[in-house]
């Protein structure tokens, strides 16, 4: 077990900050495809 | 019953919607775990990935047995709104499964040493992680919509038959992981406090995926809406 | 009743025959699974790994892995010749062509098995005097519940197109379960470990035969319909 809580501290902010940029990367993504809906012609749903 | 548009966008503001509380949410949790919520004496501060991980991988179960659900229904009541309603469902499943694979390791290296262990249980994270993968995969690969729902629907009746069997591997075999601290028949072993900032963060992560499903629906209404699916 | 496993054995027969005509897919499988073995030995450096700690899972991969080959074929003439369409003509139930091409594909991945197991014996030196009859239980056990599932994959992969690639991607997670468990009985039984070891293990196996069986039989009449 690692005895230094100043490296630990790194992987709880680590984790904490990937699954932000995850979920917040996909709730854009989503948002950004709402966007396009009303647009004529285009397709709403993207990749 | 074919999607109005205007039906269409009314799911998607709602879904929108459910979305921004979902952040807001999580926005407190981000908050109340990593500055109000005591530090665990033995983890220390890795400790609070607790507060993300297990919240994630509830959240990948629970979309995994929705599409389990959706799929059922579906080749019950064969209405292509269950087929969408599944394939949202897969899709949140896969962002919440990254979500545990990503946390779950780095928890893992702080505590076991380890970045990755092929205990059961993470070992049943990543199977998750492929069966939506496999899930998704099926679907682009085919392109007659009521024969990709049907299809998906059988992979997805079997995958939430297979969750089970690979869950009762965790408790034969000799694992690293640390055991259920939480669900255990007895009363949690979780001090008060910590309880109330996982069951917040249970809360939060439960609406962020509804915002994302509800979202995904709506837009996948909208697509047939405007005329033709758009062969996923 | 009768009827069914009446046109299930008619059908798994077709397809045996048809497979033993050219023998193409059963040399490959059987030529496969001789490599693997081949392979694993030399990919092991004697000096720190020994043949008895690797040979239980090399022997499960072999087998599964050839699994997955031969259950390419399953569907596979069907599609090259639109035949499917005609075996649905047929007045066959749905079940009765799932569980013949289970058979067939039974037949066909125990034949590979047979083969496999005695080359594995022999290449790895493992003994399995005395434990013949428990090896041969588990690979029958954990056989027949795989095999179900690659089934239902392999009808459902051969309708996309990369269709060599879909089974396998769809059914390795199905493969985790059974592989685990008869591994783990497997490698008790050669160390010779008592039986109240093994009994849990094979009772997974045994339910996950029973589930898996039941659900394939109920969920392939979807994949079959208009």
């Amino acid at each position: 077990m690692d005895a230094d809580p100043q490296a630990n501290a790194w992987f709880m902010w680590a984790a904490y900050s990937v699954a932000a940029v995850i979920l917040v990367g996909y709730g854009v993504s989503l948002w950004r495809r709402t966007r396009t809906v009303g647009r004529s012609g285009g397709r709403a749903v993207g990749g | 019953m074919t999607a109005s548009t205007e039906g269409a966008e009314r799911v998607i503001r709602r879904g929108l919607g459910l979305m921004l509380a979902g952040f807001a949410a999580l926005a407190a949790v981000y908050l109340v775990a990593l500055r109000f919520t005591p530090t665990e004496r033995f983890q220390g501060l890795p400790q609070k990935i607790f507060y993300v991980h297990v919240p994630a991988a509830w959240c990948a179960l629970l979309a995994f047995s929705l599409v389990g659900v959706g799929s059922i229904l579906y080749l019950w009541l064969r209405d292509p709104r269950l087929d969408l309603f599944a394939e949202s469902a897969a899709e949140t499943g896969i962002v919440f499964s990254l979500v545990m694979l990503t946390t779950g390791p780095l928890w893992g290296k702080p505590i076991w040493g380890t970045y990755w262990t092929w205990d059961a249980r993470l070992t049943f994270t990543l199977l998750l992680f492929f069966l939506f993968l496999g899930y998704r995969a099926l679907r682009s690969a085919m392109h007659d919509p009521a024969e990709r729902a049907r299809y998906s629907a059988v992979v997805g009746i079997l995958g939430m038959v297979l969750v089970p069997f690979v869950h009762l591997t965790v408790y034969l075999f000799p694992t690293l992981h640390p055991q259920p601290v939480v669900l255990k028949p007895s009363t949690p072993s979780l001090p008060g406090v910590m309880l109330r900032t996982l069951f917040l963060s249970l809360g939060s992560f439960t609406i962020l995926l509804l915002g994302f499903l509800v979202t995904r629906y709506g837009l996948g209404r909208e697509a047939e809406a405007r005329g033709g699916s758009d062969g996923r | 009743m009768a009827d069914l496993l009446r046109a299930a054995v008619a059908i798994a027969a077709k397809d045996l025959r048809v497979e033993l005509r050219s023998r193409t897919a059963l040399v490959s499988a059987l030529g496969f699974a001789a490599m693997v073995l081949v392979i694993f030995n030399f990919a092991r450096d004697s000096a720190t790994v020994s043949r008895e700690a690797m040979a239980p899972s090399v022997l499960w991969i072999t087998f599964t892995f050839s699994a997955v080959i031969a259950l390419n074929r399953s569907f596979a003439l069907e599609r090259e010749n639109a035949a499917l369409d005609a075996l649905l003509l047929a007045p066959v139930s749905r079940t009765a062509i799932f569980l013949g091409k289970y058979l067939a594909n039974l037949a066909f991945v125990f034949t590979i098995e047979a083969v496999a197991l005695p080359l594995f014996v022999l290449f790895f030196g493992v003994s399995i005097r005395g434990v013949v009859s428990g090896i041969l239980l588990t690979s029958v056990l954990a056989t027949a519940g795989f095999v179900a599932v690659g089934t239902v994959f392999a009808a459902i992969a051969v309708r996309t197109r990369f269709a060599e690639l879909m089974l396998p991607v769809l059914v390795l997670p199905f493969l985790l379960p059974p592989v685990i468990a008869a591994v783990q009985i497997t490698s008790r039984l050669l160390a010779g470990r008592p039986m109240s070891e093994i009994l849990g293990w094979l009772k997974i196996l045994a339910l996950y035969d029973l589930v898996f069986v039941t659900f394939c039989i109920l969920l392939f009449p979807a994949l079959m319909d208009e």
